[in-house]
């Protein structure tokens, strides 16, 4: 596979691209799209609009790989444009996907990352975010996690921006008394 | 990276039955850790991958869309309409800045005396006209070998192409219009001559070439102002009320035979 056998870093790659080569976007074509497919799945329950989206984010990125502004990681960046693709693409129609079941309940502990809202320990954050209604955790994570406005965020979860706003206030409120 | 997802985790989160706060947590670290996304890559099948690469190297060959393209999608218009509506050689905008041209020199003429309104009158008809010409057909046209193949009738194309065209120009006549010495009738006089005109050549070109038809009509329109003015009292006498009636009848008329006559442009092939 040609991942592993190229060294240079995803900033060198968009470089690359640049001035054409189709290689370097390969390479970062097979190192982005599989986490990328993941991560919109679980915002959208159409394989279809899934994979079109996937693809909207490189063909924007060939387009114009010097939107990159050479900060910051390149994954997040390509996150940001797949997400606000995937909400363009929610109007036509697409539902979200259903919360999945909560299985794994008893799935090793992650440790800390950098945000402490998703820093989840087996202390009271993980089990308060836990306790969230689907509806409020889908807000939460469409705006905390993905960094969409209240605007995007109803978009993609076909809700009226208001309740985006409500749901968020709740969902803070809830989390500050049982954090509290 | 002080920490990674451990492997059974991974694959619980890749099946998409991990609960949602741990997934959170695993997507904010995918973010920022390469070789646990090298790890999770695994889980996604080479097909899809591979499909989606076929899939984004058949739009990279594909041209990119223009602005106009854009703005009628935004619009909620099909890609396939927009793509061919937006190869429109009258729709671009090089066309619009000649007529923005044409329309300014009419009616800095119209403003030096009635000579100049007739003249404007004259020409404001032949800008649609001309626009519908030019909107279709093999000479002019880079996309007719693509229209005529296109899984939509010719006829269909060619009336949302000329319709666009018409809506377009006229609302460039309209501007200037607002522009003349007097606000009175003439300001509005050209508005049935061209809509005549326009579907007078869409018409005509059911049986002849387009061009040979435009060429026919600005000949007989030019024709019949100068004779107008010259063997009547009054001026304007190819505006007034019964050429008026006369345009609109045409208009009709053409319309009946381009209903009845609409097989013409989808069989005519390479003319």
């Amino acid at each position: 596979m040609e991942r592993g056998a190229d060294a240079r870093d995803d900033g060198a790659l968009l470089e690359a691209i640049g001035d054409g080569d189709r290689e370097a976007f390969r390479v970062l074509y097979e190192r982005h799209a599989p986490w990328m497919l993941l991560r919109l799945r679980r915002r959208c329950a159409d394989p279809n609009v899934v994979e079109e989206t996937v693809q909207d984010v490189f063909v924007a990125v060939w387009r114009r790989p010097g939107a990159y502004r050479g900060t910051g990681d390149v994954a997040a960046w390509m996150w940001g444009i797949a997400i606000r693709r995937l909400v363009d693409r929610m109007r036509w129609g697409a539902r979200r996907a259903i919360a999945p079941a909560r299985l794994g309940r008893s799935q090793p502990v992650l440790s800390a990352e950098e945000q402490v809202l998703l820093g989840v320990e087996h202390g009271d954050l993980a089990g308060a975010l836990n306790r969230l209604s689907p509806e409020l955790r889908a807000v939460l994570e469409a705006t905390v996690l993905d960094g969409l406005t209240t605007r995007e965020a109803a978009r993609l979860l076909g809700i009226p921006q208001g309740t985006v706003k409500t749901r968020l206030m709740r969902a803070r409120e809830q989390l500050r008394e049982e954090l509290a | 990276m002080s920490w990674h997802g451990d492997p059974a985790l991974m694959e619980t989160y890749a099946l998409g039955i991990l609960d949602e706060v741990h997934s959170s947590s695993i997507e904010a670290h995918l973010l920022r850790c390469e070789r646990c996304r090298e790890a999770i890559a695994r889980h996604v099948g080479r097909d899809r991958i591979e499909g989606m690469w076929a899939a984004i190297e058949e739009r990279l060959d594909i041209a990119p869309q223009g602005m106009v393209e854009r703005l009628l999608g935004r619009l909620g218009m099909p890609d396939h309409v927009a793509r061919l509506l937006a190869a429109t050689p009258s729709l671009r905008l090089s066309w619009f800045g000649a007529v923005a041209i044409a329309l300014a020199f009419a009616t800095v003429a119209a403003r030096a005396g009635s000579v100049g309104v007739l003249q404007f009158l004259v020409v404001a008809p032949l800008i649609p006209l001309a626009g519908i010409a030019v909107a279709y057909g093999p000479r002019v046209d880079p996309t007719y070998e693509v229209g005529l193949a296109a899984p939509m009738r010719s006829f269909r194309l060619l009336m949302i192409r000329a319709l666009a065209v018409l809506i377009t120009s006229m609302a460039l006549v309209g501007i200037a219009a607002i522009a003349l010495p007097h606000l009175d009738w003439t300001a509005a006089a050209w508005l049935l001559p061209s809509i005549a005109l326009s579907l007078g050549n869409l018409a005509l070109s059911s049986y002849w070439s387009p061009q040979r038809a435009t060429v026919g009509l600005v000949a007989a329109w030019t024709l019949a102002v100068v004779l107008g003015e010259r063997f009547s009292s009054v001026p304007y006498a190819a505006f007034r009320a019964a050429p008026q009636a006369a345009f609109a009848m045409i208009a009709v008329a053409s319309i009946v035979v381009l209903a009845r006559r609409r097989e013409a442009f989808d069989t005519r092939r390479g003319r």
